[in-house]
């Protein structure tokens, strides 16, 4: 198309790239001038390795997390564990985390009264421990397959939709789908007490960690990866503890996760292509802040 | 232009006389009605058409005069075109009969003295279409008591011009007064028309004529002392409205009400549809009436109250105990489906106590049921209608569990499906914006999407053991409102009925008319064409459309699609007062 009619019958007249003139020019007309203004990767950020690590470290506490508890539910349904001892356990570590929490935040200006924090808390046990013996019975008569195969189609669906971008405050479909998962599980445990304690902990685990993890990345950046390193470390070991095999499993999948994807991409990096030219949208650069003044 | 002239059959062999009828106005055509015969005195023939003239509102005049050959009678043809001259106007029709000939020729004089004659007398060659001339006959007392349909009154103006037809029917229907004049009276005048029977043949007709606005008025004094009644306040108060509203024994002695208002005004039935509508209303009624008596007569021997009083009993408690097994069979695992145990036991639970309360009530009536039956039986005397809408009370009331087990079933439904769509928007972090009437993206607190996933798998896991006890019982109740759907339908058919007016298109169905059909009468050379008019009577359809007594309008106007989504959603369906304004 460029420069199709710069042959011997073109017109003296030299071409203007405006709409608001009369021109012998056919409407799709550009001149030799074209490619001119085209860029390449203008906007690109170039990722360095470890901190593309250090991200990743997220994706694979978040995975951690998820067999974290099924490490939980495993010793729970076979009896090993007291669900006393797991509420106490819970208990201590809401405590902890929230006074780490609020000493974390100590500065910024709070969204939230401790009154409100302790409305939500009793709202939170007083509707599981009500709920607790209903939800033991609800899913009596489907069948234990069905009710595994959806508590993982839930957990999987709570890893994809998680919002890794800005995990405070939790996505709804991701909590939604990792409540709904731990319902399913709790309703096979032996007793009602042992459910209350299951939906107490999927509440610590899915809800309130992702709060206390984001609020550690903003404000003391270097405890992040200890607390990632950590969960993947107990991850991966409360399952070793269970099935060697599997946790084999997950430590390959965590190192894949954070050492060999962000590998492919700052390798792919170089095969990034971006063009931008005139052919864009238009976009608004001058300063507009003399006019909010 | 075609001239046709409308001649009565019955005048074909009247004595030579003078053409009395009207000229159709716009039209080309002219109505006989009579034959005066000789001898007359002009003066009497025009003071005797004015005073017809003034009765019956048409438009009467000399059309012609009407020769019929006898022996010993000539030389008239000269003095009956001297009568032209006496009644002056612009056409003067000579007809005249020939002994040994079926038709009649016809000689048209202008008033410019112009002789216009039917061509074809003359030559047949050349006979142009202008100055025909077609003698249609018609039946005059048919032509007078049918009515043409559509129906068009006289009185109402109508933008549409009345055909030529309607014309002519309503001339003759207007002009009856001048049938009245027996031929048997002694006047001035002898005619020759349509002769009634004589008032003599109906006496206990007219006695019963001049009975009837007596006894229409005493019953309308009756009727306004019931509706003196009917207008206490006590009768206006909430429960008894609504109770009586669903009760189709009071609708359909409303309707009745509504029914006697019409027939039993003391005023005369000013159109033809006002007196159909009585008519037909009045016709229905004493059927009505008939078929309660017959009911009455079987029912009140050989002792059949108490036979039927003896099996209601057995049979309320065979349902209640079918009832009893189905609860149990749902309350097991029915149909190999996995419902929730525990509900499922509480609902049936439930349910069972119901059906428990219902036989104890049962059996604490059932000595008072043959009595209550027997003075219930009676109602058939008023007709009927009214001991088929008492049936359908009684299966009403009868079925009272089945209704409550449906309302109970249909509410706890209906509240799970709308419980599982709002939560499922919660749980996908979405909401209703009631304001924009759509669905928006929402950031809930952590409590609200804790407490809302957790009821909404409460509800999710709970919906199939709902709604199974759902679909059971509003199969039953359907099964209910269907047998009652059918008795209502067979009510609304008697109230509703045109039987009048089938039973006058059986048996007169001239009187019903449609159109007309031409017949050719016979077609001679020399001779003008001689249709036979004959009438088309209405097709029982258009009589069902046209005269069906309108009723009320207590049947639910669902079509299958909206019945069936309601179903599906849970809300109840008939009885039930629907809102119908939702406010968001």
């Amino acid at each position: 198309m460029m420069g199709a009619d710069s042959g011997p019958g073109a017109p003296a007249v030299p071409w203007r790239k405006v709409l608001y003139e009369r021109q012998p020019f056919p409407d799709n007309y550009v001149d030799c001038r074209f490619l001119e203004e085209l860029r390449r990767n203008i906007r690109v950020r170039q990722y360095r390795y470890w901190a593309v690590v250090r991200e990743t470290g997220l994706i694979a506490q978040q995975v951690s997390c998820v067999a974290v508890f099924l490490t939980l539910w495993s010793y729970m349904e076979q009896g090993d564990l007291e669900p006393s001892l797991v509420l106490w356990v819970c208990l201590g570590c809401a405590l902890l985390g929230y006074g780490l929490y609020e000493i974390l935040g100590g500065a910024c200006v709070r969204e939230r009264t401790r009154l409100a924090d302790l409305q939500s808390a009793t709202i939170f046990l007083a509707f599981t421990f009500g709920f607790s013996p209903v939800l033991k019975t609800l899913t009596e008569s489907v069948s234990t397959d069905t009710v595994y195969a959806m508590s993982a189609v839930m957990l999987l669906a709570h890893l994809v939709s998680f919002p890794y971008a800005q995990p405070s405050p939790p996505g709804s479909l991701s909590l939604n789908a990792a409540l709904f998962g731990s319902v399913c599980l709790a309703s096979r445990l032996p007793g009602a007490l042992h459910t209350f304690t299951m939906l107490s902990c999927a509440l610590l685990v899915f809800a309130l960690w992702p709060c206390l993890l984001h609020r550690m990345r903003d404000k003391a950046e270097w405890s992040f990866p200890w607390a990632a390193v950590l969960v993947c470390l107990a991850g991966v070991g409360g399952l070793g503890s269970l099935w060697p095999e599997g946790a084999l499993l997950l430590s390959l999948a965590l190192l894949t996760l954070t050492l060999l994807c962000p590998l492919l991409l700052v390798l792919l990096q170089r095969h990034k292509d971006n063009i931008h030219g005139p052919w864009d949208e238009a976009e608004i650069r001058e300063d507009l802040s003399r006019f909010l003044n | 232009m075609v001239l046709k002239i409308f001649f009565p059959q019955c005048c074909n062999i009247a004595d030579s006389g003078l053409l009395i009828g009207h000229w159709i106005p716009g039209h080309n055509s002219a109505v006989v009605l009579a034959v005066v015969h000789y001898p007359f005195i002009p003066g009497q023939v025009k003071k005797y058409l004015n005073q017809m003239q003034s009765q019956s509102q048409v438009h009467l005049t000399v059309l012609g005069s009407w020769s019929m050959p006898k022996e010993g009678k000539e030389g008239m043809d000269s003095f009956l075109k001297d009568l032209s001259t006496i009644f002056p106007q612009k056409c003067w029709l000579q007809l005249s009969r020939e002994i040994g000939k079926t038709g009649f020729t016809c000689q048209v004089v202008q008033n410019d003295g112009k002789l216009l004659q039917d061509r074809k007398e003359k030559n047949d060659d050349d006979s142009s279409e202008e100055d025909k001339i077609i003698f249609v006959h018609y039946d005059q007392r048919k032509v007078m008591l049918s009515q043409l349909h559509p129906v068009q009154e006289v009185s109402q103006k109508s933008e549409i011009e009345p055909s030529e037809l309607r014309l002519v029917f309503q001339t003759v229907a207007q002009s009856q007064p001048l049938f009245f004049l027996d031929k048997y009276d002694d006047g001035p005048l002898k005619l020759t028309h349509w002769q009634s029977e004589g008032r003599e043949a109906s006496i206990i007709a007219e006695l019963l004529k001049q009975a009837s606005v007596p006894v229409c008025i005493f019953l309308t004094w009756l009727l306004s002392l019931w509706h003196w009644f009917c207008s206490f306040r006590i009768l206006h108060s909430w429960p008894v409205l609504f109770i009586s509203s669903k009760l189709s024994t009071c609708v359909q002695s409303g309707y009745r009400g509504v029914h006697f208002k019409t027939v039993f005004s003391p005023q005369k039935a000013a159109t033809h549809m006002d007196f159909m509508r009585k008519a037909n209303i009045f016709v229905s009624f004493l059927v009505d009436i008939a078929l309660g008596l017959l009911l009455v007569s079987w029912l009140y021997r050989e002792n059949r109250i108490s036979k039927l009083a003896d099996t209601l009993v057995p049979v309320a408690d065979r349902v209640a105990k079918e009832l009893q097994e189905l609860l149990e069979w749902l309350m097991g695992a029915p149909a190999g489906l996995k419902m929730n145990r525990a509900l499922d036991q509480v609902l049936g639970r439930f349910f069972l106590y119901h059906i428990h309360l219902w036989i104890s009530y049962i059996h604490l009536m059932s000595p008072f049921i043959e009595r209550i039956l027997w003075y219930v039986g009676l109602s058939a005397c008023l007709g009927l209608t009214f001991a088929l809408s008492i049936l359908s009370d009684i299966v009403a009331l009868l079925t009272f569990h089945i209704y409550c087990f449906y309302v109970y079933g249909a509410r706890l439904y209906c509240l799970k499906i709308y419980g599982l769509s709002s939560l499922w928007r919660l749980f996908r972090g979405k909401k209703w914006n009631v304001l924009r009437q759509r669905v928006d993206s929402c950031s809930y607190d952590l409590d609200q999407l804790f407490i809302g996933t957790l009821l909404f798998m409460i509800l999710l896991f709970l919906l199939p053991t709902t709604a199974l006890y759902y679909l059971v019982f509003t199969l039953l109740r359907l099964v209910v409102v269907l047998f009652q759907g059918v008795i209502h339908l067979s009510v609304d058919f008697i109230n509703s009925f045109p039987l009048f007016a089938i039973g006058l298109r059986i048996c007169r169905p001239y009187r019903l008319a449609e159109g007309v059909k031409f017949k050719v009468l016979c077609q001679e050379p020399g001779t003008p064409l001689h249709l036979m008019m004959e009438i088309n009577p209405l097709k029982f359809s258009s009589v069902l459309q046209c005269y069906r007594t309108p009723t009320y309008s207590g049947y639910p106007k669902d079509s299958w699609a909206a019945l069936s989504k309601k179903l599906f959603v849970g809300e109840l369906i008939y009885p039930w007062k629907q809102k119908t304004t939702k406010t968001d």
